[in-house]
């Protein structure tokens, strides 16, 4: 019994010490600012000891507590926390997020809160800023923007004697003829695609010349599952089930592990694919190109995320961080690892004009934007389940995009 | 019984109230708040009304073509699984009941997988059946009994499968332990009798073993049970549910209707319609054993 | 004789067989994991993958990479702290319940602990929805504290049906003496029944110890930083980034993970199986 009391008295102590702890940390503001930047990337290294140390030095008093989510866990996160009063002040947002989250009211509209808003919007594109406009006030700053091209695996392309697909035709035709077997016996796929959600098909469906709403995104009867949208759909199953398309599947090898071990050709990825494939698979060499282009042209998904204070926030504090990320500094920074700057002063600065971004930069120049609705992680959803009963073979394209559509519409009204 | 009246009343029931409350707050008003939730609707978007909905949920859960699917992998997932580490584990501990020497050992080593956390157990096995993983390697090129790599995760069926074969594994260590404990209180002199007869093995492991440890054969099967609908790590570690909710179970499509779709009377409804039917479920089992005893 | 002998001998080599064969089974995949955890990353799609790394090629990057990070000791601290509050309090609990319970029969403490083991039937995940809308209404939401008396009334159903089953076999007569004596229910609580108790007690927080060292979806739920995270939600953390997965990192976790684990289950293994034949053979 007394080495029972002994290991009590020493439980309970540890835990006093520890609150002590806690309790010592407070006085300071603290700002929790939520993100997805992956756990083990370049751009998290930078944030955690390049930027947050930076603002802490410039802001004495202010603590920022980094947390870092899983994309969609991100998402999740913050809904759940909405109900539950456990928000963080900021948060950097998939710009596809904001409608839904300004539907549910958490956002802070920035305009008419923040007496400096025009100045410090005015430092960012305004075709960034845009995203960020919903019902004629600002929810959130830009922060970065992105669009993908295709990465291919040169020394591939050339073994098999396919060029660099400029149509949609001969991207079909190059996606076949590189998959098959490798030197080892392995199979290798022409085309990685990690996942069957809108990010991933859009490009297809809309350089296809299909379209997912009508532009006034009131109605996907006739688009998501008009004739042009049907086919892009229809010719990435046939690729899928011809063995030559591949990623989507729990058993598949990931992404940048497939790319730089040759066996995915080719992808289509965003500018943060570089930092990452140059710190993982750095013998690994490849060439970039814009989408291959259909009868709507070469059209890529326009992709980017907006820095958003939720109505909870510690509005001071929360909007110095945001000025901060948003500013000349930390954007460069962050153009080292592959995020593209919306902050004019950093567009001009030597690091982005020598980080090769001029395709991206081009690709965003066409890009679409997934529809701006609230419902639209719902449906997404609906597009992944749908895609999956298509590449599956459960469905044809027609039937489930027939009731996707009908689902849609119920969404849209 | 004199002495009994000087007990301070009082004094018991101090002794009670801390449990009681601590038990009472975190899991029989959650049961009652469950029932009441999965009568209103409540979604993120109307969290702070919560409007009373009658049986709202429970139509929108049985009209729901993805229930059914799912609820159909937590049935297999148990008919497969409970038997399987049942099976297994009593073997396993007749074998152990008749060595003499290392059985502290086996049963040790045999135990470790219990001990694993579901989280490291499901990644290490998402590994494994990876399909460029080590096990279709093995299976093809080593064996040579498959001609090519096997999709094992990626779809209904084969990613179920690894989640039960996980199951089985994780689970047959417990099963061992308990089965050996009621093996060993069999009562020997019925072994004996049985020897006099000229049974065989096989007829003493019926007619001896087997009605002789059924109290417990009784308890795994309804502990097993319960731990089979409540499947949720595994899945949501190796699959995730892909594809297309395809692999999920009962639990992780309800965690993913509340969580991420916000629909909390809906996943109020299925819950409550799972605990419902395990505690029949219990009952029944329990009405069998004990009738077949009579 | 000598017959009966040689098919002893013979049953008994058959059965060490199977059991050294099942054995293998059991470990491989552990084996695997501890032989991933020692290689690069660079080899983990390797041709031809290989159970064993090639000796020249084994490494302890991942553990060092693990160990420089000082989240790692933060998550491990949260997951003792945790695991240690939850068993201190289910024991304290559970005990005292369990005493009053086994000891004190009448028809209310009957119906009570029915009621208790009743609730043992409803899988805890299932509650998860109305748990999590109560520990927002407290204010528990990413705080540990929104772990343990979820985790407390969890194993409490458990360990009060183990603890009475030690209670109840406390003889009559000693604490017949103890009345005469004059001694009051918390002296005899303390003094007589938690020390006949101990070895229940044990066998119990060995249980408890578990289920909150290994908890994942409840703490997933509920806990957001990272640095409040306990070590479960920080490997399936670990492996969130789909793209690119450092299975080498997550393995190297994994293990340090399991090391006081196996050690308690290795050191404790007599309570272990105390505890749960105890609840086999009673049912």
């Amino acid at each position: 019994m007394n080495t029972f009391r002994k290991i009590l008295a020493a439980a309970v102590a540890c835990m006093l010490l520890l609150s002590a702890c806690a309790a010592l940390a407070e006085g300071e503001t603290v700002i929790n600012f939520w993100h997805h930047y992956s756990a083990q990337s370049a751009e998290n290294e930078t944030l955690m000891n390049v930027l947050i140390p930076a603002f802490e030095a410039e802001n004495p008093g202010i603590k920022v507590n980094a947390v870092s989510h899983e994309w969609a866990e991100l998402h999740d996160k913050v809904l759940v926390s909405a109900n539950s009063n456990a928000l963080p002040d900021v948060a950097r947002c998939d710009i596809a997020w904001l409608p839904e989250f300004q539907k549910m009211g958490i956002l802070v509209a920035l305009d008419e809160e923040m007496a400096d808003f025009a100045d410090v919007s005015g430092q960012l594109l305004d075709s960034a800023m845009s995203t960020a406009a919903i019902g004629g006030h600002y929810y959130a700053l830009a922060l970065n923007t992105n669009s993908k091209i295709v990465f291919y695996n040169t020394a591939m392309l050339e073994e098999a004697g396919v060029a660099v697909p400029a149509t949609m035709d001969e991207w079909a035709e190059a996606v076949k003829a590189l998959s098959g077997e490798n030197a080892n016996g392995q199979q290798v796929w022409g085309w990685n695609e990690p996942a069957l959600a809108g990010w991933n098909i859009c490009p297809f469906i809309w350089s296809f010349g299909g379209a997912l709403t009508d532009p006034d995104q009131t109605v996907a009867t006739g688009y998501v599952n008009g004739p042009q949208t049907v086919k892009a759909v229809e010719t990435f199953a046939a690729l899928v089930q011809a063995g030559a398309i591949t990623g989507f599947n729990a058993g598949d090898i990931p992404m940048t592990d497939g790319f730089g071990t040759g066996r995915y050709a080719m992808m289509l990825e965003g500018p943060w694919k570089s930092a990452e494939l140059a710190g993982a698979y750095p013998d690994v060499v490849y060439g970039t190109a814009p989408i291959p282009a259909g009868e709507g042209g070469s059209t890529s998904v326009l992709g980017g995320e907006d820095i958003a204070m939720f109505n909870t926030a510690n509005r001071e504090a929360a909007w110095r961080f945001m000025q901060f990320m948003t500013g000349e500094y930390a954007e460069t920074e962050m153009a080292k690892c592959g995020q593209i700057p919306v902050n004019k002063a950093a567009l001009e600065s030597d690091t982005v004009k020598n980080a090769d971004y001029a395709p991206f930069i081009e690709a965003i120049q066409t890009a679409r934007a997934r529809p701006t609705v609230a419902a639209w992680s719902e449906m997404d959803n609906g597009l992944q389940v749908a895609m999956t009963a298509i590449v599956n073979g459960e469905k044809t394209a027609q039937e489930a995009l027939d009731e996707l559509a009908a689902q849609w519409d119920e969404l849209l009204k | 019984m004199i002495q009994k009246s000087r007990v301070n009343r009082a004094q018991l029931f101090a002794l009670l109230l801390p449990g009681l409350l601590v038990f009472g707050m975190f899991t029989v008003y959650p049961i009652v708040r469950l029932f009441w939730m999965s009568l209103c609707d409540m979604r993120f978007s109307s969290m702070l009304t919560q409007p009373f909905a009658g049986l709202l949920n429970y139509r929108q859960v049985f009209g729901d073509g993805t229930f059914w699917m799912v609820f159909v992998n937590s049935v297999v997932y148990t008919l497969i699984t409970v038997p399987g580490q049942m099976v297994i584990g009593l073997f396993i501990a007749v074998l152990l009941n008749g060595i003499k020497r290392f059985s502290v050992t086996f049963r040790v080593i045999n135990y470790l997988p219990v001990v694993t956390s579901w989280v490291i157990a499901s990644l290490v096995f998402r590994y494994i059946f990876n399909t460029e993983g080590l096990l279709n390697h093995f299976l093809w090129k080593v064996l040579g009994v498959t001609s090519g790599n096997i999709r094992w995760l990626d779809t209904r069926w084969s990613g179920l499968s690894v989640a039960m074969i996980l199951g089985i594994w994780k689970g047959i260590g417990w099963n061992m332990v308990i089965f050996l404990a009621a093996l060993q209180q069999v009562p020997k002199d019925l072994y004996e009798a049985a020897d006099i007869d000229g049974c065989g093995a096989w007829k003493k492991f019926v007619c001896v073993t087997l009605p002789g440890i059924r109290g417990t054969i009784l308890f795994a099967l309804i502990e097993l049970t319960i731990g089979g609908f409540n499947v949720f790590t595994s899945i949501k570690m190796i699959t995730g549910g892909k594809p297309a909710h395809q692999t999920d179970t009962l639990l992780t499509w309800m965690y993913y209707k509340a969580f991420s779709t916000g629909q909390f009377g809906y996943a109020a409804a299925l819950s409550f319609v799972m605990a419902l039917s395990l505690g029949l479920l219990a009952i029944v089992q329990f009405r069998m054993m004990r009738s077949r005893e009579a | 004789m000598k017959r009966m002998n040689a098919a002893r001998v013979r049953a008994a080599i058959i059965r060490y067989l199977l059991l050294a064969v099942g054995t293998v089974v059991f470990t491989l995949p552990m084996l695997y994991m501890i032989s991933t955890s020692l290689r690069p990353n660079g080899a983990l799609y390797e041709y031809p993958p290989r159970f064993f790394p090639k000796p020249e090629a084994l490494t302890l990057e991942n553990y060092d990479y693990i160990l420089r990070q000082s989240k790692f000791y933060l998550n491990f601290l949260n997951s003792v702290l945790v695991s240690v509050s939850t068993i201190l309090l289910a024991a304290a609990v559970a005990s005292a319940m369990a005493f009053v319970l086994g000891k004190f029969k009448s028809r209310g403490t009957k119906t009570l602990f029915a009621f208790i083991i009743i609730t043992m039937i409803i899988p805890g995940t299932t509650m998860i929805v109305p748990q999590f809308e109560l520990a927002t209404k407290l204010g528990l939401v990413n705080r540990l504290w929104g772990l343990i008396p979820f985790y407390v009334a969890w194993v409490i159903p458990f360990s009060t049906f183990m603890i009475k089953g030690f209670m109840e076999n406390i003889p009559g007569e000693i604490m017949e003496a103890c009345w005469i004596d004059g001694a009051d229910v918390w002296t005899v609580y303390t003094r007589v029944a938690l020390p006949l108790a101990s070895p229940a007690l044990a066998s119990v927080s060995i249980f408890n110890f578990l289920t909150a060292w290994e908890e994942y979806p409840w703490a997933n739920t509920v806990i957001n930083d990272n640095n409040r995270r306990t070590l479960p939600i920080a490997i399936a953390g670990f492996f969130g980034q789909h793209q690119f997965t450092q299975w080498g990192y997550v393995f190297a976790m994994s293990v340090l993970t399991l090391i006081p684990v196996v050690l308690i289950f290795i050191l404790c293994q007599k309570f272990f199986v105390q505890g749960l034949t105890a609840g086999s053979v009673k049912g």
